[in-house]
Parts: structure tokens; sequence; C-alpha cells
């Protein structure tokens, strides 16, 4: 008897001896080798509130609800916004900007006529200049095990949370050696009082153990495993050090493939807030999520999740964490979870391609992925979705007028001056991921080039000027693989002897490839390039007719050069990125690269405002329903492929592209397709005219539309058009003359006066 | 927030204190790399200034005494200065709060926020352009002040800075001829009336 005894135990400690030793090693290693991969977080720009801004009410709720913000009866809380009538108060949130921490405000925003009319500071009851929201965060770039946290540590959390925690889960953390036997004496009790499971006998060490290694199944070898391994915890480590990985490990959500982890991100998925400013109904019901996240979903189960909020601030009261009338005016609370975690949004990734894309220049993607980083960007998030719902409907209304089935559209919109992209649309429809034509499809880009060869043109004052003649009668080249190409005009008809002004706004295509003939292609090939885009280019002729084939961006990066006066910037989307202690920053700031002979890019810029006016984009100003000065040129392909347009304001530029992804005939042509979606976009914008103000080495005259020779204002035919110093006509009219020698006269006179 | 590459401290026994300090020199090693990693120069294709050692961050004279107090003077009683926005004046007070500093990026940072709201105010312009010369990024100093000169009204105590930060700025970059040249155009600012806009 005693032998078979000796024997069973000696067999029984000969297994458990190694036994426990493998799942000490086990423990020790994940524990201590515990490096959590932290997602970087990517960052809208932040909204800025001024008087004077032209702002509408529907766009600042927008831009409040992206931020996370909550609309209530009152901003009394952070993340917290009322809307009456004109007047909205928002209280807004500290944020950590690279430049330093803003503290949280209760702000009030005046609106009239679709402006900021007053902000004002309503605590200090003070009048604001200017006033920043803190941004909405438009996506996070997550490690490969899709796991989603922000790491917390147990002595900057709130204090109720730790208290709560171990009052709901284990009262006895402090004291036990990781496995509570009379927590499990006690649930054991409960349970059968019950007849079913209602509480748990795991101490909060035995749950970490669970969310480590095990899975989810209920037997008694994993009881087993599970309590012998919280022992080996609490063996080698400090308690702080177990509730420090409990907080972060603990899991706490799902959002589609991601799991949330650990209460600091589950803080900002549920509520938009960071975990310091939670009050006690939130810290509830997170701490009684615990107990099963997706069975507490406040989301998908609001009552179920608020019945336990409830029961764990019964027992916050019970233990003496919160007085009877805090918890009952706890209880009182909605549960005042966000309607979208914050982040979410798959409409940003096209944009998130190209911040992935800047960045790859200075990061590695394994450091995107796991060192937590902030990321500041230049998106707004208000015009990202006016972008992407105008290429979804303008498309779709191609459609339906009869276009082809497949049809597809990219949109970039970028600030004018600084080079900042606001909006970037790859893809008629939202939030689909895939092939990103903004970025990547490379087409044909036809007419949109013809202004550059005009540009070159104007560069030589001593030849050229707006009202310069040119032909536009047939013409046909021997192209290098021995072919003839005789280029026609859309129309189909020769159009004579025209002005370069007409030429351009018209787009003929046999004056501009007259006139490319005098300029040399290699020459428009290297200003494609000073422009900002170097890709290898055939020097063939129908190049000067757009046989180039450039991405919407690169369209963008040489229309922004134009639109900004000469003065170049490299397109950005990242303005910086700082660690996630807000420490080291890595700064991409605005470099202004003007180009030479900017006079002759400011009369450009005046020709393809005439575009708009009178040439290819004459409907522009009817599907806007606004009449202000906007500069802009239509574009299409060979057998109707690509439809372009790009256009602009003093502060916005915009590039839309719209075609086939299989390069097939599409039927469309600049102004009846991609002007279209342009138009879609820019009529929810505000637009502010265009800056015609010429540059030094550039000027205004009147001269007559007939013959170019100077004029006066009051001459028939007279029209004020600029020149580059230079290039100014030095023939005038008959009209002028006569004008003249009165003048004369009395100059002639007053020279005579001056001289006595 | 705490580090994402904290590694947890050991109570007692399994974790010898060799494995210790090899894990405390990866963590420094992994540390270092990122370091490394993010402290490379931003992708731009233009001239990157030389890191400015810490004894060498004092403000430089040079803005002060070469261009803003020689425009004052080139100006006295002449003012050509547009109607400013409140919030550009207060983003430029922002700048001169952390010029005074010696905050160069936070000042350019404070200006770039201006320029979205109005993008071609020649005083902001002019005032990147002098936080550029700082920051010894002397093309750039120049390329903001033409910008300005650019946008500006073409006279008066801004058309004095801008030509001045031009001049000094050429001066560095070994164009000698120009920079005297620039000189002369400064002196011009006060000749030339505002004509009308």
């Amino acid at each position: 008897m005693w032998r078979l005894f000796l024997l069973v135990f000696g067999v029984f400690l000969g297994l458990l001896v190694p036994w426990t030793l493998y799942l000490d090693y086990q423990v020790s290693s994940e524990f201590e080798g515990r490096k959590w991969d932290l997602p970087s977080r990517v960052y809208a720009r932040p909204l800025e509130l001024f008087p004077g801004e032209r702002l509408s009410r529907a766009d600042l709720e927008q831009e409040l609800r992206f931020a996370g913000y909550r609309s209530a009866a009152a901003a009394d809380k952070p993340g917290q916004y009322h809307v009456s009538g004109q007047t909205i108060d928002i209280f807004r949130r500290s944020f950590q900007f690279p430049e330093g921490t803003e503290e949280p405000r209760l702000l009030r925003v005046s609106l009239a006529d679709d402006r900021v009319a007053e902000l004002t500071d309503l605590k200090a009851r003070q009048a604001m200049d200017i006033a920043r929201l803190d941004p909405a965060e438009i996506a996070s770039i997550y490690p490969l095990q899709k796991e989603d946290r922000t790491l917390v540590r147990a002595r900057d959390v709130p204090t109720l949370l730790l208290t709560g925690l171990q009052a709901v889960e284990d009262r006895h953390f402090k004291q036990h050696p990781g496995v509570d036997l009379s927590g499990i004496f006690r649930a054991l009790l409960a349970n059968l009082k019950a007849g079913k499971t209602v509480q748990g006998g795991s101490t909060l060490t035995q749950q970490l153990v669970k969310n480590y290694f095990l899975s989810g199944e209920r037997s008694v070898a994993r009881k087993f495993n599970e309590a012998i391994m919280a022992l080996l915890l609490e063996w080698h480590y400090e308690k702080a050090d177990i509730l420090d990985a409990y907080l972060n490990e603990i899991y706490l959500g799902q959002q589609g493939d991601l799991a949330v982890h650990g209460f600091g991100r589950a803080a900002m998925f549920y509520f938009g807030q960071p975990l310091e400013r939670l009050e006690p109904q939130h810290i509830a019901l997170l701490v009684g999520m615990v107990r099963g996240a997706s069975w507490y979903n406040p989301r998908h189960n609001p009552e179920r999740a608020l019945e336990r909020r409830n029961l764990v601030l019964d027992t916050f009261e019970e233990t003496g964490l919160l007085s009877t009338a805090e918890a009952k005016s706890a209880k009182a609370q909605p549960l005042d979870v966000t309607e979208t975690p914050q982040g979410s949004g798959s409409q940003y990734h096209a944009f998130i391609e190209l911040v992935r894309d800047q960045l790859a220049q200075t990061y590695r993607e394994s450091d995107l992925k796991s060192e937590g980083l902030r990321i500041f960007t230049t998106l707004s998030p208000v015009e990202q979705e006016k972008a992407q719902r105008a290429v979804t409907a303008g498309v779709d209304h191609l459609q339906q007028a009869g276009l082809p089935a497949g049809l597809q559209g990219a949109l970039v919109l970028a600030d004018t001056m600084s080079g900042e992209i606001r909006a970037l649309v790859g893809d008629r429809y939202p939030g689909r991921e895939g092939f990103n034509r903004a970025l990547n499809a490379r087409r044909q880009v036809g007419s949109v080039i013809k202004p550059l060869v005009y540009l070159l043109a104007l560069e030589h004052p001593e030849s050229y000027n707006l009202m310069t003649r040119i032909s536009d009668a047939p013409v046909v080249l021997r192209q290098p693989n021995g072919k003839q190409w005789a280029p026609t005009n859309y129309d189909g008809l020769s159009h004579g002897v025209v002005t370069l002004l007409h030429a351009l706004t018209r787009s003929y295509n046999q004056a501009t490839v007259r006139l490319g003939l005098q300029i040399g292609v290699n020459n428009l090939l290297h200003k494609l390039e000073q422009l900002g885009v170097s890709i290898p280019i055939d020097a063939v002729p129908s190049v000067f007719l757009g046989a180039v084939e450039l991405t919407p961006l690169e369209v963008t990066q040489i229309y922004q050069s134009i639109a900004a006066g000469g003065y170049s910037v490299p397109l950005r989307s990242v303005i910086a990125v700082q660690t996630s202690d807000g420490g080291e920053l890595v700064r991409y700031p605005m470099r202004l690269m003007p180009q030479t002979q900017r006079e002759a890019i400011g009369v450009l810029n005046y020709a393809l405002t005439q575009v708009v006016q009178q040439g290819t984009a004459k409907a522009l100003p009817g599907l806007l329903g606004n009449s202000a000065l906007i500069a802009g040129k239509t574009g299409t392909t060979n057998d109707r492929r690509d439809s372009w347009f790009v256009g602009y304001t003093r502060d916005r530029l915009g590039v839309a592209w719209v075609g086939l992804d299989d390069n097939g005939p599409a039927r469309v042509t600049g102004s009846n397709a991609a002007m279209r979606v342009w138009a879609e976009l820019f009529k929810d914008l505000p637009l502010e005219p265009v800056d015609l103000r010429m540059p030094d080495g550039a000027f205004w005259l009147w001269v007559d539309d007939e013959t170019g020779e100077l004029t006066a204002e009051t001459c028939p035919g007279a029209i004020e058009i600029p020149f580059v110093s230079g290039s100014e006509p030095t023939t005038s009219t008959e009209c002028l003359a006569a004008l003249d020698e009165d003048n004369d006269e009395s100059f002639w006179s007053k020279w005579i006066d001056r001289k006595q | 927030m705490i580090e994402s590459n904290k590694a947890i401290r050991p109570k007692r026994g399994i974790a010898p204190a060799e494995r210790w300090q090899q894990l405390q020199y990866s963590f420094a090693l992994a540390l270092l790399a990122v370091l490394a990693a993010c402290a490379g120069p931003p992708p731009v294709k233009q001239e990157t200034p030389p890191p400015v050692p810490a004894e060498q961050q004092a403000i430089p004279a040079e803005v002060q005494k070469q261009v803003r107090e020689p425009a004052r003077r080139d100006s006295a009683g002449v003012q050509v200065y547009p109607l400013q926005n409140p919030a550009v004046k207060a983003l430029l007070a922002d700048a001169a709060k952390a010029e005074e500093r010696g905050d160069f990026d936070g000042a350019a940072s404070s200006l770039e926020r201006a320029m979205r709201i109005q993008p071609k105010d020649p005083e902001v312009l002019q005032s990147m352009a002098e936080i550029q010369l700082h920051k010894r990024a002397y093309q750039q100093a120049l390329n903001f002040a033409t910008r300005s000169y650019d946008d500006g009204a073409r006279v008066g105590e801004i058309c004095s800075r801008n030509w001045r930060t031009i001049s000094v700025a050429r001066g560095h970059l070994g164009d000698s001829g120009g920079a005297s040249q620039a000189e002369l155009r400064a002196s011009q600012c006060m000749n030339t009336k505002p004509t009308s806009y």
C-alpha cells in the first residue's frame, strides 16, 4: 500500500517538477522579453478657428464628429460640443501638438453667413484671435500581430480604475500569491447559489496568464496550468509590474480583424478620450467589460452593457470607492460611447498610402508599425469626404449619362501655395482598397501639357507674347519609327492664323504642335523636369499634345508650380513625426523652390483663367454656380481614353482624372467628364479668386484684341492682358495715336514750362 | 505613456544579472537604431542646414543688425502695412516669442500656420526668411524673402527687410556681387512712391 502510494507520488513528482520548470520557462520568457509593439497614430491637420474664416455650420459639425467630439445638451466636458442656431460651444480636449501641449478650453464659435464671426474663450470671457481643435485621428499603422494598444502605466491611470478592478475582479490582489483560495471558494458558493456560473475565482494574475498563453477552453487541465503559471509569475515579479502588464494586455474589444488590448486604447476606442479623462461611469463600463468584451460590447449590446456597468457601479459603492451620491449620479449617465471608433476610417487609406510613401524615405516600415510614432499630416477630413463624394457621384452620373460601365476616377486636392495635400481619392468606390489611381495610374495627359509649351514661348519675350500670331493649319511630321503623324483638331477644323492666347484657350492641336516645333521637344522635357517630374520620356513631337504618361499626383506637382506663381513646393502629406512619448521630432518643413522667369508663369496664369472665361472650360462657372475667377485646363487623349481637368483657385488646386482601367476608349473628354467631377467638389468649397497680380518683370497693358497693338482702354476692341517685360508691342493703334497727339502737346508744354 | 521597448524588471532568481545587462544593452542598441533612423534628414533636394552645436544656438545678431534695424531706420515714417488678419497677427506674435527663446523650428511652425491662413502675407513670408537666416538655411532665406517682395507692396520697411535678407543670404552663398546689388535695392525701397494696386 505504502509502496503504491510512493510510486504514484514519485511518478507525480517526476512529472510535475519538469512540467513546472517548463511552465516557468514559458512564463518568464514571455513576461520578460515582452515588448509591446505600438501602432503609429496618424492625425489629420488640426482645424484652425479664427474670426473671418470661411466655415459653414455643417462643415464645422462634421469636423467635430471626425475628431471624435460628441454632441451634448451642454458642452461641459472635454470632447463635447453643443449647437444652438449659429452658435457652437466646443469643449476642446487637450492635445499634444508637435509644438507643445494645448490645454482643454471651452470655446464658443459664432457663425454668420458661413463665416466665423466671433471666437470666444467662455471661461476667460475673452475674445480670441485663433484657436485650433485637436486633430482627428485618421488611421493607425499596425504591427503584424494585429493588436491595437496605447501603453499606460499603473501610476498614471485613474485610481478608481485600479481599485475598481480589484474590487470587482480580485479583492485580495495585494495579498494572494497568484491564486486566491478564498476567492475561488466565494465564487464556488455564489455559483452554487445561483445554479450557474456567475463569478469567476480567477485572480488578475490568472487572467493575465490566460490572456498571454491560453485558449478560451474551460478545462481542469487549463485551470491547473493557469494556476501554476500565476504562482510562478508572482514568485518572480513585483505586483506593480503584473498590474502594469494587466492594464496593457487585457482584451477589451475587436475592430474588424484588429484586437483592442489594454485600457489605454479601449478608452479612445469607446469614448474617444484618453484614459485619464474618463469619469466613474466610463471606468465602470471598461471594468465590467473585462468579464466579456464582446458580450458586453456597448456598441452592439447597449442594454446589456448598461446593466453590467451599473452592477459594477454598485460594487464600487459597496466597497466604498464611490459615495452613494456619486454612484447614483454615475448610474444616471448614458453610456456615452462614440458612434464610431476614432481612426477607423477606411476612407483615408488612399491618403495613408501617400503618407507611407513619404515616410518610407525616412523610416523603415517596421518602425512605423511598432514604434508608436505620432504622425501629423495635412489631410482635411471634410475635404476628403467631399472629394470622395465628388468622384463617386460624378462618375455615377457620367455612367448614367451613357458613358461605359467600369469608368473610374481619381482626384487630388492640394493647398495651392504650401503644396499640402488636403484630399486624395484613388477609386470611385469609397473605402475600397486596391489600385490607388491618384498615385499609381500612369496615363497620357493630353492637352493638360499644352500650357508648358506656351510657357516656354513666353519665356522668350523677344519673340513671343500672348498676342503673337501662329498658324493653326495642318501639319505632317515623320515620326522616329518612320510613320507619318498628322494631328487634327478636336473639331476636325483648322482655324487659320490665331493668337497664342486663342490657341491655348481653345486647345488647338495644330497651332500647339507648330509652336512646339519652334520651341523644341527637349526644352519641353526639360521644363517638365524643372517642375518636378523626372521620368524618362521619348523626345517625339507627340509629346507637345500630351503623349506623356503621368499620374494625377505628378500632374498636381506640375500645376502647383504654375498656380503658386512659380513658387514650387514639393508636395507634402506629412508635416511632422514624433515619438510616442511626445519627445523627438522630425519635421518636414515647407521648402520654396522658385522657378526662374516667374513673370512668364504670371502671364500664363492669366491665360489659364481665360480657358475658363472663354475657352474649353467655359461651362465651368455654370457647373459651379459661381463666377469667381478660376484658372484651369482640360485634357483629352486619343480615342477619348482619358479625361483630365486641372483647375485652381487662390487656395486650392484640384486635379481630376476619369477613364477606364484597361485604357480602352471611354468616350470621355476633359470638359464632359473630369471637369464635372472637379466641379462636383469645388462647388462645395470656398472659392477665392485667382490672384493675377504680376510679379516683377511683367505688367498689364491695353492692346487691340485683333492686331495686338498698344491701345487705350477707351478704344474699340481694347483688352487688358499681361506682358513679360520686353515682349510688349511696339506699335500703336490709330485710336491710341490720336489720343497721344493730344497728350503730347500738353506734355511738351509742361516740359517747356518747367525749363523756363 | 511609457516607452514601447520597456522590458519588465525581474524580482528574484531566474534572470541572471548578465542576461539582464544583455537585455539592457540590446535595448540601448535598439534605441540607438531608432534614433539614428529618426534623425535622418527629411528627403528634400535642397540644402539641409548643418546641425548647429548647442552652444551656438544663441540667436545670431545678423538678422537684428543687418536686416531689421537698418530697415527700420530706412523706413522712419513710411509704413505700408496691409491690413492684417488678427489670427495671422497672433501667430506672428507667437513666432516672435519662439524666436526670442531661440526655438526657430517652433517659430517656423507658427509661420507655416499663418501661411495656411494668408498664404501671401508679405510680413509672414519675410519673417520666415529671417528665421531661415537664423537657421543658416540661406537658400531658403533668399527664396522666402524674394517671395515676400513679389507678393508685397515692394516699398517701405518690408521691402527693405526683403532686400537686406537677400543681400545677407547672397553673401553667405558666396555671391558678393549679388549681395551689394541687393543692398542697393534695399536703399531704393524708400525712393519709390507706393503705387496703387
